[in-house]
């Protein structure tokens, strides 16, 4: 089994608990550690329960953990709400100045309590009550051995705009926290780690799956993105719109989805990659132009960063709900492709594959990520990112062609292709003019209602998918040996929770061998394939973060395959691995 | 090109409907401004109105009811050295599009509107429109409509509209004029255009119009706003002319990373790592 640790701070919203979080998994990636953080947080911005952990270990982390080792409770809810989930031999920080920990029935003798005293210890050195969280930082790192200097430059860097006084006070804060454990001899029974050495600084990036979002699009030639704000893609619109002048893009805030969407297919029929990002709710506004992009044959990536719906549902909280709307989103019949990452490197990878097919297919490609993966964080390396970063390619264009006469003649922007994917021209091309048109048309973009020229439109619009099916789908892949007992299936965010559950353990949970098919590429599906892949399995178990099981829906329908058992979670939590080795167990 | 070389299909609109004034002024007016087919982008509405898409030779995109304007809000910032204009009527633009319209005045965008506005939806049979006078009687309003008109030339004077003029149907040399001041004019122009629907309004016709349209001569000062706003809220006359002009620094010329070159000229190619460093 491998050797993996979580640090969880939680405490009243309003009081830094995501930036605290986000610092000390800064500091473990430049430990040397892989990570996955987890934030909890209610739609609220002051008030209600906050708590974010970092899971982390010297093997890769694929998602969240159960147990805990060092917890910090801002408060005593904190400690009432998450005692339970203290590993044996962990360690409880908390301050005796603010609340007691009674040693009452409830108190579980496995856990060594450090009550760290924050008010005084900040008293002393003249530090403010909202520097806390840094003098808890500060004992969390002695627990688990890191090389406060580490700490400090995360500090630096955290308040870089804060000026050198505000940011010496912060490091003094982590610093009497640190020393207070040591001189206090506390030990993490449950680590079992070297000491780390500043001098050896790990260079990874720790990013959010919104911000592999905004990378992607980076470096897959998006140049216009629009978005109106929504939890939990959000951050995607802030990421851009802070690179947008540095790397040369055009970022819009309209005034609603509708404009945002309206915008990306202009930008997109001037010439220029496009991009929107969204949530179901927003998303839901957008799809008429989405069916707009499917006939005037515009090339637009949408991002949907779904929560649990319907309504405004839970906007803080994660599900996979909107897999069929996606696919089926858009009035009248026209191609479309949906792809959904299952982690952060994937994501920033289908970015740039989306903007990519979008340019070649010429029609909406919809990402779905979640909350879940949208607002946790992971580590890469530059050399990850080198290997994910896909060439640009580029569809079809002509212009070069020089038209025939003197004056102006018209170019066919329709023409029936076998492939079912026209030519190009950028309008404003000397010596051609052209129309795009939302009514069906003719090859040169004239309306026309005749049979058969509608006829050869739908026709050449859909065979599109078959020239991607055949070109750029990529089928589901398959985690673990190729033989087992119990082949779970899922799409997207439900990865890192299963990769999590199988790891180490020799593809087996209960003397039973165990594999994973996941897929990414969700719309369309090759019926032929998918029949075959589906059939080489024993026993198919669904895990999906939804109540109505969409995947095994889509499959049966397309593949005639039921899939009986299902492990669906609708509660708003993403899955944890435990949960998925318990239903093993069970099975 | 002669005004002539721009005709595609003729147009099928009913004989005598005011947009046979507005295509006509709108060829001369791409005539005066010379610009050729192939040099300008104009981005149709749905209505009787959007279907001038087939009409004129152009590089067009026929969009969505009421999406005409954020559409081209996009291609104006993807390329904007290309002249846009929007051609789209009442309901379109002030109602199914209203709040597009009112947010596009705000950021003063680089693009010409020309409103065909004729008080009620004719491609669906003539319910009223958003201008439609109180107590209109329609299909869909058979009692009259209760709601005032929106007054489209106050509201894009009050949100932010650089250039704001009204031009009638029925005087083509007047409505050229404008539309070639408006094309030139650096910012949001809109150009409300007075149009008689000869099948559903019966109650407005040419000579309705006629009656009450005057120019505005030389002596109105088009920059002051609380005259602007006057004009633009009379109601027993109707000014044609341009209303209220004044000079702002438009959207794409407050964007630092378009002063080299339109985002199509950029290239797609772009280096992430320096960027990866500030996730360390």
């Amino acid at each position: 089994m491998k050797k993996s640790y979580t640090f969880k701070i939680g405490g009243p919203a309003g009081f830094g608990i995501l930036s605290t979080g986000l610092i000390f998994s800064k500091t473990v990636s430049r430990s040397g550690y892989h990570l996955f953080d987890y934030f909890e947080y209610p739609s609220l911005i002051r008030g209600g329960h906050n708590v974010t952990e970092t899971h982390f270990a010297k093997t890769p982390v694929f998602s969240q953990e159960e147990g805990v080792d060092v917890l910090v409770s801002l408060n005593k809810e904190t400690y009432e709400l998450h005692k339970k989930e203290m590993k044996t031999g962990a360690v409880v920080i908390y301050d005796p100045d603010s609340f007691e920990i009674p040693k009452d029935a409830t108190y579980k003798k496995d856990y060594i309590l450090a009550p760290v005293p924050f008010t005084s210890l900040l008293s002393k050195i003249g530090g403010l009550k909202l520097m806390e969280n840094n003098v808890a930082l500060g004992a969390v790192c002695a627990l688990f051995k890191i090389d406060p200097a580490i700490l400090f430059s995360a500090i630096k860097e955290e308040f870089l705009n804060k000026g050198e006084k505000i940011i010496a006070k912060n490091q003094e804060a982590a610093k009497v926290g640190y020393d207070w454990i040591n001189d206090k001899k506390i030990v993490l029974k449950s680590f079992i780690e070297t000491m780390t050495d500043s001098s050896k600084i790990f260079k990874k990036a720790v990013l959010t799956g919104n911000e592999a979002v905004g990378l992607g699009a980076i470096a897959g030639g998006c140049k216009f993105y629009s978005a109106y704000p929504m939890t939990p893609s959000s951050a995607i619109l802030h990421t851009l719109a802070k690179y947008a002048q540095k790397v040369g893009m055009v970022v819009r805030h309209p005034e609603d989805e509708i404009a945002a969407i309206s915008e990306a297919v202009g930008a997109s029929f001037a010439g220029v990659r496009s991009m929107v990002g969204t949530s179901g709710g927003g998303f839901s506004l957008m799809i008429e132009s989405v069916s707009l992009a499917g006939m005037t044959e515009r090339g637009i990536v949408i991002i949907i960063g779904q929560r649990p719906g319907p309504a405004t549902g839970m906007p803080t909280w994660t599900e996979q709900g909107d897999l069929l709307f996606a696919i089926r989103s858009g009035h009248g019949e026209f191609p479309k492709i949906v792809l959904a990452p299952g982690d952060i490197a994937e994501t920033f990878k289908l970015t740039i594959k989306a903007l990519n097919l979008a340019d070649i297919y010429q029609t909406p490609v919809i990402v779905l990520t979640d909350k879940f993966t949208g607002e946790s964080h992971q580590n890469l390396s530059i050399a990850d990112f080198d290997n994910l970063n896909i060439p640009i390619e580029n569809g079809k264009w002509e212009n070069d062609s020089k038209p025939e006469k003197e004056k102006i003649n018209s170019f066919h922007r329709y023409k029936t292709m076998t492939d079912g994917i026209s030519p190009r021209i950028l309008p404003g091309t000397k010596g051609f003019y052209f129309q795009e048109n939302s009514y069906e048309h003719l090859e040169d973009g004239h309306t026309s209602e005749l049979s058969e020229e509608r006829i050869k439109q739908v026709n050449k619009r859909n065979k599109k998918l078959a020239t991607y099916l055949s070109s750029h789908f990529e089928a589901p892949k398959l985690y673990g040996k190729t033989e087992a007992d119990i082949t779970l299936i899922g799409w997207g965010s439900v990865k890192g929770p299963i990769l999590e559950a199988l790891l180490n353990r020799e593809d087996e949970i209960n003397n039973k061998k165990v594999n994973f098919l996941h897929f990414t590429h969700l719309w369309p599906l090759d019926r032929e394939e998918m029949k075959r892949e589906l059939g080489k399995h024993k026993r198919l178990v669904l895990i999906e973060n939804n109540s109505t099981a969409q995947l095994a829906q889509l499959l049966e329908g397309q593949t005639g395959v039921e899939i009986k058992e299902k492990f669906l979670k609708y509660d708003g939590r993403p899955f944890y691995p435990k949960e998925i080795t318990d239903l093993i167990n069970k099975l | 090109m002669t005004a002539n070389d721009f005709n595609d299909y003729f147009p099928t609109w009913c004989p005598g409907c005011g947009d046979y004034g507005i295509w006509a002024s709108l060829k001369e007016a791409l005539v005066k401004l010379g610009l050729e087919a192939d040099q300008f982008v104009i981005v149709f509405g749905i209505g009787c109105s959007g279907n001038m898409n087939d009409f004129i030779k152009c590089y067009g995109f026929h969009s969505l009811h009421g999406r005409a304007i954020p559409t081209a809000k996009g291609i104006n910032l993807a390329n904007h050295k290309l002249p846009i204009i929007v051609i789209g009527g009442d309901g379109d633009l002030y109602g199914e599009g209203g709040n597009h319209f009112l947010h596009a005045c705000r950021g003063n965008f680089n693009i010409t509107v020309i409103i065909h506005n004729n008080e009620v939806y004719g491609l669906t049979t003539g319910q009223v429109s958003p201008t439609a006078h109180k107590g209109q009687p329609s299909k869909s309003t058979p009692s009259g409509i209760i709601e005032v008109p929106v007054n489209p030339l106050s509201l894009a004077i009050s949100q932010g509209a650089t250039f704001v003029a009204q031009g009638f149907a029925g005087d083509i040399p007047e409505l050229t004029r404008i539309m070639v001041e408006a094309v030139k004019h650096k910012g949001f122009s809109i150009v409300n255009v007075l149009q008689p629907c000869v099948t559903f309004n019966k109650n407005h016709s040419y000579q309705w119009y006629r009656e009450r349209v005057y120019k505005l001569d030389s002596s109105y000062d088009k920059a002051k706003i609380e005259e602007a706003i006057g004009k633009a809220m009379e109601t027993e006359k109707l000014a044609t002319g341009i209303i209220y002009q004044v000079s702002k620094s438009t959207y794409d010329e407050n964007l630092p990373q378009l002063k080299k070159e339109p985002l199509i000229g950029k290239s797609l190619k772009v280096e992430i790592k320096n960027l990866l460093e500030e996730f360390y």
